[in-house]
């Protein structure tokens, strides 16, 4: 009892700290960034201190049993499923008998259209930062955050129907063999094509990241992205339209860099990653002045196995099994207490947190996108 | 015996006469298929085109299409669509025609040999054929990789993202639809034509153009409709060998339908606009042309 006791007392104690840090835990993205200090805390504080973090909740260790239930998890399919799979799918059904039906390749389109003909059959889907806000309220069913530790994601990275599963950064990656010995150092860089000769990589997609690399190149700060000056971002990026390379998929942009076609690129982490270790290109990732950003887990309105799907997610995000994807793909933790192993932090989006570390404003990128979208079209089609 | 029983039937219904034949429920099964998988979701289409909108915008009935027509990057978009789609017409015709015209004149075993050389990418992947061009086109390709060892150039020649890298992977995939409906028709011609003509003392030249190209006609106008009709949905080739500039109306449809706001009123309104263009193109086209003789006289046998 009095060993329990103080195990308590010195969670209250963690908890207290941790909530000091974070500077109150509204799940608003814009308040992201007044908190990378603390996402820098924890997950180095992940990566050194043994035996810190609230206890776990017995769904931590004991989830719920269903034996004989079929589950349908949807993601992105690849590597990246896979990691999901062996880091969390695979555990779960030996701890509750659960059984898994994946799909490959989540589509918001599919989740609108099975939940507006009422034919349900995606239970948990992975979906990107763009989606699960409240535009998409109608979609989705609520989380249940009585099952979800909410107060120990990151903040700004659950909402009322979505949490995060995984995190990424949105980086630079360059190809050594075409910097002839220079290092460049930031997105100012990226658009110097002066001094770093070459092609360069970006997403063709308005709200991925292209508007708020410009405007850091052009020495906004990493907090005063938003509202995004969507002009002077476009007045940067004139100054390499030519240079510019545009991608559709991740995998162009990792081929495009490994291959040099492509001097420097903006990448997912875990494709920069890729190019190098799987691939074995001479390519290296740099962290200064990239986007964190997650992937989330959410529940189309409806789903058939819905507590069993709130279940699972509440268990994945739990500090002791969140990081088990990262085991076999650099897709880092969102939960602050989750210890990744120690081999994989450096190549972590989350663990190379830093000042210069910029955060979407999902809300105000999904309310504008039509119109930034259109600006964006307007200019690059030209 | 059999075609004949057939052909006067045609000719029968030509004329209005009664279709009496048992088998006709045959086709029951497909226009069952047409109705429910082609028809009811046009409908779906153009309905929800006029009644979904995006929250807290403007509801009226044709507030969709104000929104498309208002955008600067969707109307051109829309215009580069059709004439991606034309200029991919006219290449597919510049090399299908000639290649059709050799397949009649040489010997069968040879004319089967070049039928299955223009089919063999027919049955490859799209996708394959795309990402190889990419891979021989790019900067980093085989061609500029060769040219800059063999120092003929210094720097990389723009063989990709640009508009004939476009026109190069679409008219490969499209050059058999061309060749197609051509050739058939060219081997109905009759030798004995050409052969007329030089008699009444017309030079090769003279009898080809003032003969066999009218006669030829059908099956250029069958192929080039064929393949501006397909031309006109692709978007995956041009966004992997063009560059944003080359961007077709389908990649913006499928932009909407499926990210951001799920804008899918926009997206149907995008889809009826370029359905609604094209059925104008072949009305335009029908004014010249008996579109429905075209296509019945390639089962003519």
């Amino acid at each position: 009892m009095a060993s329990m006791r103080r195990g308590s007392a010195i969670v209250a104690a963690v908890c207290l700290l941790f909530t000091a840090c974070s500077s109150g835990a509204t799940p608003s993205p814009s308040s992201a960034p007044t908190t990378a200090a603390s996402a820098t805390a924890s997950a180095s504080s992940a990566a050194s201190a043994s035996a810190s973090g609230p206890a776990l909740a017995e769904i931590c260790t004991k989830p719920p049993k269903h034996e004989g239930t079929t589950v349908t998890f949807v993601s992105y399919g690849g590597a990246y499923q896979k990691a999901q799979r062996t880091g969390w799918l695979e555990p779960y059904s030996k701890l509750t008998g659960v059984q898994f039906a994946e799909e490959e390749g989540t589509d918001y389109a599919k989740i609108k259209s099975q939940v507006q003909s009422g034919q349900v059959t995606w239970d948990i889907v992975d979906v990107g930062n763009d989606f699960g806000l409240d535009a998409n309220a109608d979609l989705l069913e609520p989380l249940d955050y009585t099952l979800i530790p909410k107060d120990q994601i990151l903040d700004g990275f659950s909402g009322t129907y979505r949490v995060g599963d995984i995190t990424y950064g949105v980086a630079r990656a360059y190809n050594t063999d075409k910097m002839a010995g220079q290092t460049p150092t930031g997105w100012a860089d990226f658009f110097d094509t002066q001094k770093f000769p070459g092609k360069r990589g970006l997403w063709k997609y308005a709200t991925g990241g292209v508007f708020e690399f410009a405007l850091m190149a052009d020495g906004v700060g990493p907090k005063d992205l938003y509202p995004l000056d969507v002009a002077r971002a476009i007045k940067k990026l004139d100054t390499i339209k030519s240079d510019i390379v545009w991608w559709d998929t991740g995998a162009q942009s990792q081929e495009r860099v490994g291959s040099g076609e492509v001097a420097m690129t903006m990448i997912w982490n875990g494709r920069g990653w890729s190019a190098k270790h799987t691939d074995n290109k001479p390519v290296e990732i740099q962290w200064h002045q990239q986007i964190l950003t997650a992937d989330y887990f959410v529940v189309p309105k409806g789903s058939p196995n819905k507590q069993i799907a709130m279940e699972f997610i509440a268990w994945a995000t739990c500090a002791n099994n969140n990081a088990a994807p990262s085991n076999s793909i650099p897709y880092g933790p969102t939960n602050k207490f989750s210890k990744p192993n120690p081999s994989v932090i450096p190549d972590l989006a989350v663990s190379n947190v830093d000042d210069s570390t910029a955060y979407f404003d999902d809300e105000y990128l999904v309310k504008n996108f039509d119109d930034l979208d259109a600006k964006f079209q307007a200019w690059v089609g030209q | 015996m059999r075609f004949t029983r057939l052909n006067l039937f045609r000719s029968g219904r030509r004329t209005g006469g009664p279709i009496a034949n048992r088998w006709a429920w045959l086709a029951l099964p497909l226009i069952a298929f047409l109705a429910i998988g082609f028809l009811v979701p046009l409908v779906v289409i153009g309905a929800r085109s006029v009644t979904e909108f995006p929250r807290g915008g403007d509801t009226s009935l044709l507030a969709n299409y104000q929104r498309f027509f208002a955008g600067e990057a969707n109307v051109r978009v829309l215009i580069n669509t059709f004439w991606i789609a034309c200029l991919s017409t006219v290449v597919c015709l510049a090399i299908g025609y000639p290649y059709a015209y050799l397949m009649t004149i040489v010997r069968p075993r040879i004319a089967g040999l070049l039928l299955v050389a223009v089919l063999v990418p027919f049955w490859s992947s799209l996708l394959v054929r795309t990402f190889a061009w990419e891979v021989i086109l790019r900067d980093t390709g085989i061609v500029n990789r060769t040219l800059e060892i063999l120092g003929l150039t210094s720097a990389p020649l723009p063989l990709l993202r640009e508009t004939h890298s476009v026109l190069l992977g679409m008219s490969q995939i499209l050059l058999p639809l061309m060749v197609l409906p051509i050739y058939t028709i060219m081997r109905r011609i009759d030798s004995e034509y050409g052969k007329a003509a030089a008699n009444l003392g017309a030079t090769p030249m003279r009898a080809f153009v003032r003969v066999f190209l009218p006669l030829s006609f059908p099956g250029i106008v069958a192929g080039s409709l064929l393949v501006f009709v397909l031309a006109l949905g692709f978007y995956i080739t041009p966004a992997i060998l063009g560059s944003p500039k080359n961007t077709m109306l389908s990649e913006f449809i499928v932009l909407k339908a499926t990210t951001g706001s799920l804008d899918w009123g926009l997206a149907s309104a995008m889809a009826v606009v370029m359905l609604g263009s094209a059925l104008a193109v072949l009305f335009v086209a029908s004014r010249f042309i008996r579109v429905r003789d075209v296509f019945g006289s390639l089962d003519q046998g």
